[in-house]
């Protein structure tokens, strides 16, 4: 069906069809232990999901693992190579790399779940109610979902980013809005499929509530597939806050983002003290890497098309 | 047939015309304004100087009329003049349309030349040493920035091999060998991560399709491995990667920006942006509504596409 | 243990796959990268590079082509409407001033600051510096390029340049101040002031004051699509985002001059691919900041040729709006400059190859380059004296501001982020910084509403004193951006443009330095000094003082050869 696809216009992102095909009545194998199973025999998904596991467990105690302030500045000790007392090295005035790239792990979240966050809910919330209803409600959200997507992601992220004032948290609405339509897509053709159930039919029949309807039987059946896209989002999204700041349009200084931290001092740098750009971007491929394949695994774990044996 | 592609295109219009008030009215919220990079660094705008600059380039308007007389220039196909240059918009798209175009063609050439073998070998090859390689080459292109691409390969490029592309784009027709090796690097470093995106997709897409009873069939009957997997499976499995590739046209068609920029290419990319953060609007307005009605187009030919290839969507 | 160990195939047995794939990806970027020695922070002292490359001496060939990789394209070509570096890197080329400085083929050294005619022969002033005669040299010729045609300079077109700067556009309040014009031959113009002036020659040797054809004027409405002069070069293409092409102008004025054929100016927005350009022999000169970036490219290219450039004036600080609270308040600006130590940021952020950071180029008050301590007492870094000042202007516990500006480059950022961070430390005071693109900074910084703080400039291209005193710092002058509003100053620069004596201008001229210091009406920050380098066939290319030879001076191209 062609609501599967989904096409999304952001550099480098991609979405593999996401499985909106027979699906799996809420239950009978649960999808955590499906998961679990799967990371037990997939060691890439098991090595991504402990990454990931590093990433939150950073953001959260960054306090206690950080050697020093991430905003102290000691000039006199600037671009100081990686060293005992400085494992990462210094940057252009004197801040601890090691320092900035732990607490660079809570902007990261932050500008993962924020972006990924809005964008995923919001486009549930449009997806459900044009896959749910259909009709004219359907046919005008889907063209404004279209025309959003028409504009090529980045420069709509960019025109949202110049409207509000530069800083993270902007950016981050922006990219949301930028995820949505695709969302939307995948989540209305999860809901058209769902609703071809027979036990959806019934329940119907049987004079339930919509909301009923929606919640115990229609909502299980997107949440596989949005949890999957939006894995591979919250590594997106990381790459996108990237690419804005080296535009000049994402994080302000002195914030340690990872992104802001490749784009400007890295590559300004980039030969006096490669330190300052290997880490940050290290970092930002790892944890792109990570959201990455945990999204593959997700997918191979909850897919019914490729879990079938025969 | 024709009652679905009808009703599609009529459903495309009102999307370009929202699409064209989303931008027209972000560019006008932004804040800053055309006229003070006109006269940029200076102090010296007096008042009435501002004024009449401002009728002339006609943003005295109300906002309505202005979107109204763009919008007539749109249909009309005479798209007016850049607020900042004075040049013609239409001329400057023609100047920079072919770069782009050529760039997004060489990435894809690339891109797929790498990445469709990759697929295939991945999933013949499932969960073996060469899948993993694959796979980790895969994701690495989709795991970097482009900008931190382009900027190791221009600095080591210069460094170790001592040349980098020729700055100074001059056109395919005006000669040949020094274009194609401007376009050469950057069109790798694009090719490569549309080669990420399109590995992946073709490997899970061949995968899928290898477990389908007609292949298994094949192969119980006795024919070769090769044959199969060329003959059936991979024209099945294509299907979904030209989706991808579609997606990504989108990406490169409205201009690879960062990569622009850094290998110095006049593209569509750098021209969209930098009208953006110099509050040109005709021209942002413009170039987004090209591309914008170019990537509806697209959309188009692939859902009929689809619909003639499978019966059932025509009859939604 | 530091990464510089390991060598491109990550050396250690029994690597992972994946920690495989991505050291010898990051090793290899480290190892090369590292080729070129990291310099430890804090090497400083003197450069060790020759502050002045004087001119060949060698008899000038002719012929060959320039190039230079800039980041700027050119957004308009009229003179009238901007001053942006973007077009005078070539309009000084294309086109003549009535005076100019001199080159370096000419100068005595990197602080010449004489002047010379360029289409005027000798010029004079009344007694009372109110009527300004030029006579004009005979026989220049108009570019012979339609519609000039190779015709003959004469003062109309001279009246008529002027007169239209005055009517509209960014130099009015210039040449608002002329009051009439009389061309009493074909040769001679005579410009009556408004006021006393005796720096009316140096502002009309300004780079950006241009002598524009009239008939490009009536014909195109506008001076945005051809821009043709009477200069040693002609604008052969002007390709947006890509290049502009200079050709030798073959009936210039001044006779076997230019020497180049051509000039080409490639335009290169990214910064790592200009070094690549550079490196690779595509480009013949090139600005650095910092000793660290020419370091590194001496690693690849030996035999290039440095200059270590001094600035006799800064063009950013730290602009406060003290027209309002709590900037209207000397004590708060004082307790500012005693909180920040400039010193360090020369130190660190400039290597030691910066300087403090002063308006008024010190070229016209003293020999010698300022020390620190002459600054007075509100420049020295004394946080504990700032706090205390601070509490008796009533803000013990600080407050709280914005500071906004854009990235002109990657040290104003490490600047940037070290005031705030001392503000914070020494006198509490939160600074929120946001970033900005050149536009909305723009707009922003040249309106004079905004509040709190901004990194802010005064034109780069500015070369004249008086330009540099009364343009910038009167109270009623369009150009304030700093929003300075002192009667001392206001009166000392109108009194600066009556005093004829070079020597009374001096005292003067210092007069008004250590007002502004006194009172901190502009906090000036540390800025690079910077290097110009050369490929080594490359002759009389040197930056000069305030002229530097890749923007504003480009004039100077005329001189350059190349010996090759």
């Amino acid at each position: 069906m062609n609501g599967d696809r989904a096409a999304v216009s952001l550099p480098g992102v991609t979405t593999a069809p996401i499985p909106t095909g027979a699906a799996a009545p809420a239950a009978t194998v649960s999808r955590t232990r499906l998961l679990w199973l799967t990371l037990r025999r997939k060691p890439l998904g098991a090595a991504s999901a402990a990454l990931i596991l590093l990433l939150v467990l950073s953001a959260i105690f960054a306090n206690v693992l950080a050697p020093y302030d991430p905003l102290e500045t000691h000039p006199e000790i600037r671009l100081a190579p990686p060293c005992r007392e400085h494992l990462f090295g210094t940057d252009d005035i004197g801040r601890d790399v090691l320092s900035r790239i732990i607490y660079g792990s809570r902007i990261s979240l932050w500008v993962g779940l924020l972006a990924v966050g809005i964008g995923t809910v919001a486009g549930m919330i449009i997806g459900l109610v044009c896959g749910y209803w259909e009709g004219r409600i359907d046919l005008a959200l889907q063209r404004l979902m279209d025309a959003v997507q028409a504009i090529p992601g980045l420069i709509l992220a960019l025109a949202i980013v110049s409207v509000l004032t530069p800083n993270t948290t902007n950016a981050m609405i922006a990219i949301a809005i930028v995820i949505i339509p695709g969302n939307s897509r995948i989540v209305r053709g999860a809901v058209l499929s769902a609703k071809q159930n027979r036990y959806v039919e019934a329940a119907e029949a049987l004079g339930c509530r919509n909301l009923h309807i929606l919640v115990r039987h229609i909502l299980p059946n997107v949440t596989a597939p949005i949890l999957i896209i939006a894995s591979i989002w919250l590594g997106n999204a990381i790459l996108i806050e990237a690419t804005l700041s080296f535009l000049g349009l994402g994080t302000q200084p002195p914030i340690p983002s990872w992104g802001l931290m490749l784009s400007s001092t890295g590559r300004a740098f980039m030969e006096q003290a490669p330190w300052l750009a290997i880490f940050p971007g290290l970092a930002i491929s790892l944890a792109v890497l990570a959201f990455n394949l945990f999204g593959d695994t997700l997918r191979d774990a909850w897919d019914p098309k490729l879990r079938r044996q025969g | 047939m024709y009652k679905y592609v009808l009703r599609r295109v009529l459903l495309a219009v009102p999307v370009l015309l929202l699409s064209s008030l989303i931008v027209f009215g972000l560019m006008r919220v932004m804040p800053g304004d055309a006229l003070t990079v006109l006269m940029a660094e200076s102090g010296n705008i007096g008042e009435k100087e501002l004024q009449k600059l401002r009728k002339d380039l006609r943003l005295d308007l109300p906002y309505h009329e202005q979107y109204l007389l763009w919008l007539w220039q749109m249909v009309s196909l005479r798209p007016g003049d850049s607020l900042l240059t004075g040049e013609r918009i239409s001329t400057s798209l023609w100047k920079a349309i072919p770069v782009t175009l050529e760039l997004t063609a060489l990435a894809m050439v690339l891109g797929l030349a790498i990445a469709v073998p990759i697929g295939v070998l991945s999933a013949t090859r499932q969960d073996t040493t060469s899948d993993y390689a694959g796979r980790m080459v895969a994701v690495s292109g989709l795991s970097f920035p482009d900008f931190w691409l382009g900027t190791l390969v221009i600095t080591f490029a210069a460094i170790w091999f001592k040349w980098i592309p020729p700055i100074g784009y001059v056109s395919f027709w005006e000669s040949p060998t020094r274009n194609l090796q401007q376009f050469l690097l950057p069109a790798a470093v694009l090719g490569f991560r549309l080669s990420a995106a399109t590995m992946r997709m073709t490997r899970s897409t061949v995968l899928e399709v290898l477990r389908e009873d007609y292949v298994r069939t094949a192969w119980a009957k006795g024919l070769g491995g090769r044959i199969v997997v060329y003959k059936h499976a991979l024209k099945n499995a294509l299907i979904p990667v030209v989706t991808v590739i579609g997606g990504q046209l989108g990406v490169l068609l409205a201009g690879a920006v960062v990569i622009e920029t850094i290998f110095a290419l006049p593209g569509m990319g750098r021209l969209t942006v930098e009208a953006i953060l110099y509050r040109d609007y005709p021209v942002v307005q413009t170039n987004v509504m090209l591309v914008a009605a170019t990537l509806v187009t697209l959309n188009l030919v692939v859902d009929m596409t689809y619909a003639w290839l499978d019966p059932r969507i025509r009859y939604r | 243990m530091p990464i510089q160990d390991k060598g491109p195939q990550g050396s250690r047995k029994r690597v992972t796959r994946r920690q495989f794939l991505h050291r010898a990806g990051w090793a290899g970027v480290g190892a090369a990268a590292l080729s070129a020695v990291p310099r430890r922070a804090g090497a400083q002292g003197a450069s060790p590079y020759p502050e002045w490359v004087s001119p060949s001496t060698k008899p000038p060939k002719r012929g060959g082509t320039l190039t230079r990789a800039s980041a700027w394209d050119p957004p308009v070509l009229d003179p009238r409407l901007t001053q942006s570096v973007g077009l005078f890197q070539f309009a000084g080329l294309t086109s003549n001033r009535l005076v100019r400085y001199v080159f370096p083929d000419e100068a005595s050294g990197p602080g010449d600051m004489g002047l010379k005619g360029d289409l005027a022969e000798s010029w004079s002033a009344s007694p009372d510096h109110r009527v300004w005669t030029f006579k004009l040299r005979q026989g220049v010729k108009w570019q012979n390029v339609p519609p000039l045609n190779g015709r003959e300079l004469t003062s109309a077109d001279i009246k008529y340049c002027f007169e239209a700067y005055a009517k509209e556009g960014v130099q009015t309040f210039n040449f608002r101040e002329i009051e009439g014009i009389e061309t009493p031959d074909k040769y001679t113009v005579r410009l009556h002031m408004q006021t006393p002036n005796v720096f009316v020659a140096h502002a009309l040797a300004e780079p950006i004051s241009v002598i524009f054809s009239r008939e490009v004027l009536e014909e195109d409405g506008d001076l945005k699509k051809r821009c043709i002069g009477t200069g040693p070069f002609i604008l052969k293409e002007h390709t947006r985002k890509v290049k502009v092409v200079l050709q030798r102008n073959p009936d210039y004025y001044d006779k076997g001059r230019p020497y180049l054929d051509e000039y080409v100016i490639l335009i290169t927005p990214d910064d790592a691919t200009r070094k690549a350009a550079f490196r690779t022999g595509q480009t013949d000169f090139i600005w650095m900041a910092s000793p660290s970036e020419v370091e590194t490219i001496r690693k690849t290219n030996p035999n290039a040729v440095v200059q270590a450039y001094h600035n006799t004036a800064v063009f950013f600080g730290l602009a406060m709006s003290q027209d309002k609270p709590p900037f209207n308040d000397v004590r708060v600006r004082r307790a500012l400059a005693m909180a920040i130590d400039r010193q360090k940021q020369v130190d660190t952020v400039f290597e030691g190859h910066g300087v403090l950071g002063w308006g008024v180029p010190y070229i016209y008050y003293q020999d010698k380059a300022p020390t620190a301590a002459q600054f007075g007492p509100w420049w020295q870094y004394k946080p504990a004296e700032a706090k205390k000042l601070l509490g008796e202007a009533g803000y013990p516990n600080g407050f709280s501001t914005t500071l906004f500006y854009y990235e002109y480059w990657p040290q104003m950022t490490s600047q940037v982020q070290l005031v705030q961070a001392e503000l914070k430390k020494n006198l509490n005071i939160d600074v929120k910084i946001t970033k900005m693109d050149y536009t909305t900074y723009y707009g922003r910084y040249v309106d004079p509403k905004w509040e709190g703080l901004a990194w802010g400039f005064q034109s780069g291209h500015a070369v004249g004193l008086d330009e540099r005193t009364y343009q910038y710092m009167h109270s009623k002058s369009t150009k304030n951006f700093f929003r300075m509003n002192d009667a001392q100053i206001d009166e000392l620069t109108i009194k600066l443009r009556q005093t004829p004596d070079p020597k009374e201008q001096r005292v003067i001229t210092k007069k008004i330095v250590d007002r502004e210091f006194d009172q901190v009406l502009r906090l000036w920050m540390p800025y690079d000094n910077g290097f110009m380098v050369f490929q080594p066939h490359m002759r009389n290319g040197a930056a000069i003082a305030l002229r530097r030879t890749d923007s504003y001076g480009s004039p100077q191209i005329a001189r350059v050869w190349l010996d090759k």
